[in-house]
């Protein structure tokens, strides 16, 4: 891979389309526009025209960044399946990025728990150590966070609701929300590829299960 | 124009679908016809979940089209134009396919065409048989049951459709209380061939009306109640109650759609078509007993029967493609705005049949 390489980075894993370019070592037309919906409509015209203001097309890039997740179902869905189809047409990898790497972007400490904002009174959570994800992603309850998440060497928790959080657990925190999105993904991305040289296809992170019920239709009786 | 060989994407319901198809003579069009089944993922369910669907669709459908391009021994380049379900179905698929579809036609340079799913179903009796226009369609199906009279690739009459489930679902539902398996189609009628048609007298909704609608959501009710009196008076259904219930439902299903076929036709042949034809299409139109009446009944009307082969009655990608071509002859084109639609009816120059208000006409 190239050491500078072409990157179109986007998100659509909340209420926005979020578009930027990374050329040589530079970020060029981060755009997020936000929309309540509309997305599917919206995203290729806005990544046509982030690369159409650096003069390129889709055949110059090296690679793709989507944010996927967690969030918005439907939104992942529609980033990582628009990334596949390009990354397919392209023959280039379409990297997947989760928001957990894009709080954590730059955070190197020891012991991080990243905090993102997840329906009802809960957070999604995942731990970090040194900038790298050190164990899987979660759901919690706010009002009762799972003893087990507890970190040694200095906790620090960053992220939604992370000075709440803290107060359960021997650490400090910041609250902060997800900023700079399209920008960071293409930064871990080509971080990424200089490291790897195959990658995996990108795939939602859900972490909620589907919401679905068995049925509850019985069976009748059946008598000899 | 030269001959089209296009790609066709399907993820409106259960099935993830990608096939290539190209303009040729009779058996020689579809290259290949991937079908990823979720039925799998769905049984413990007793029906379609939509999330569960979707997710399935956004991690299997690029590899359905890989596949596709493989079997047809080729690659991107040498297709001509992608083809996509836009609507109508569960929004998380369709939705899926739309932005994959999206993708491959961005990043291919090839022109891009949505397609409505029932457009691709009533025009598969053109791939499969080179049916001229205009036709008569039943298209029955676990979510759609409607009469169209197809004028061309994106001209369709509405002659009546149901008011209330689809027949695929009565069939699902009716498995369902009857502790059969899913999908409740093939094994009502696996039941139904040991039992007594007769036996159970199920009612025939909207038989005393006139015109081409159809009701079938009272008929599971009516399923619901025998079964209720079985257990009461005997506590459970034997073999022979349960094979019967499931015989006499058929069999009322079947002399409603032969009933409704026989008026649609009238009224199709009102126009003297030159070659009259009844077309059929849809999963429920691969149960041998509806599909036996069906013939009868067209034939009665002097009119062709055409049934397409079973893997293109229901849920594909060939016949997407195919309605792809058809569109793009007709000057159809999407752009990168092209919107996924849960509700898209085919003819719109009626008055709704279901669904109303903030969402639109389902049917």
């Amino acid at each position: 891979m190239r050491s500078d390489p072409t990157i179109l980075g986007f998100d659509t894993s909340a209420a926005h389309c979020a578009a930027a370019l990374l050329q040589g070592d530079a970020v060029y037309g981060e755009r997020v526009v936000e929309m309540a919906r509309g997305q599917g409509e919206a995203l290729m015209p806005l990544l046509e025209e982030t690369l159409g203001a650096r003069g390129l097309r889709l055949s110059d890039l090296d690679a793709l960044a989507v944010g996927i997740g967690p969030g918005n179902f439907t939104g992942i869905r529609i980033g990582v399946s628009a990334a596949r189809g390009l990354g397919l047409a392209l023959g280039i990898p379409a990297i997947g990025v989760s928001m957990f790497d894009v709080m954590a972007f730059r955070t190197m400490g020891d012991s991080v728990l990243v905090s993102l904002p997840a329906p009802r009174n809960e957070v999604y959570v995942q731990p970090f150590r040194r900038g790298r994800p050190a164990g899987e992603a979660r759901v919690i309850d706010l009002d009762a966070p799972p003893k087990d998440l507890q970190m040694s060497f200095g906790m620090f928790i960053v992220g939604h609701r992370a000075g709440e959080l803290a107060r359960a657990f021997e650490a400090s925190s910041l609250d902060a929300a997800l900023e700079d999105i399209p920008r960071r993904l293409c930064l871990i991305a080509a971080q990424r590829l200089s490291e790897a040289s195959s990658f995996p296809r990108p795939a939602p992170l859900y972490i909620r299960p589907a919401d679905a019920a068995p049925s509850r239709v019985a069976a009748p009786k059946i008598i000899g | 124009m030269k001959p089209l060989t296009v790609l066709g994407i399907e993820t409106s319901c259960d099935d993830t679908a990608a096939a290539i198809v190209q303009e040729a003579a009779l058996g020689d069009r579809i290259l290949s016809n991937v079908v990823m089944s979720q039925e799998r993922l769905h049984a413990a369910f007793g029906g379609v979940v939509p999330e569960i669907a979707a997710r399935a669709h956004a991690e299997k459908l690029d590899h359905a089209v890989e596949a596709a391009l493989d079997e047809a021994g080729l690659g991107l380049p040498d297709i001509d134009a992608i083809a996509v379900t836009a609507g109508p179905g569960l929004i998380g698929g369709v939705l899926s396919g739309v932005m994959l579809a999206k993708g491959l036609a961005a990043g291919s340079g090839r022109p891009l065409v949505g397609v409505n799913h029932l457009a691709g179903h009533a025009l598969t009796p053109r791939l499969t048989d080179d049916l001229a226009y205009p036709y008569l369609m039943l298209l029955v199906s676990g979510g759609h049951c409607q009469f169209l009279i197809v004028r061309g690739p994106d001209a369709f009459q509405r002659l009546g459709g149901t008011i209330d489930d689809a027949p695929g679902e009565a069939f699902d539902k009716t498995a369902r209380v009857l502790g059969l398996s899913q999908p409740g189609g093939p094994a009502i009628e696996r039941e139904a061939g040991q039992g007594d048609p007769n036996r159970f007298s199920l009612p025939r909704p909207l038989l005393d009306r006139e015109g081409c609608d159809l009701s079938f959501s009272g008929l599971k009710t009516a399923a619901i109640r025998e079964i209720e009196r079985l257990t009461a008076a005997q506590g459970g259904l034997t073999e022979a109650d349960r094979a019967d219930l499931a015989a006499s439902f058929q069999s009322a299903v079947t002399d409603v759609l032969a009933e409704k076929s026989r008026r649609a036709l009238e009224a199709y042949i009102a126009e003297a078509p030159r070659q009259p034809v009844l077309a059929v299409a849809g999963g429920v139109a691969a149960n041998e007993t509806i599909r036996s009446a069906l013939r009868s009944v067209a034939e009665a009307a002097g009119a062709r029967f055409v049934a397409p082969p079973l893997a293109l009655c229901t849920d594909n990608g060939a016949m997407i493609a195919w309605a792809g071509i058809e569109l793009l002859h007709a000057g159809h084109l999407s752009d990168m705005t092209l919107a996924a639609r849960p509700r898209w009816p085919l003819d719109t120059g009626q008055a709704p049949l279901l669904g109303s208000g903030k969402k639109g006409a389902k049917a």
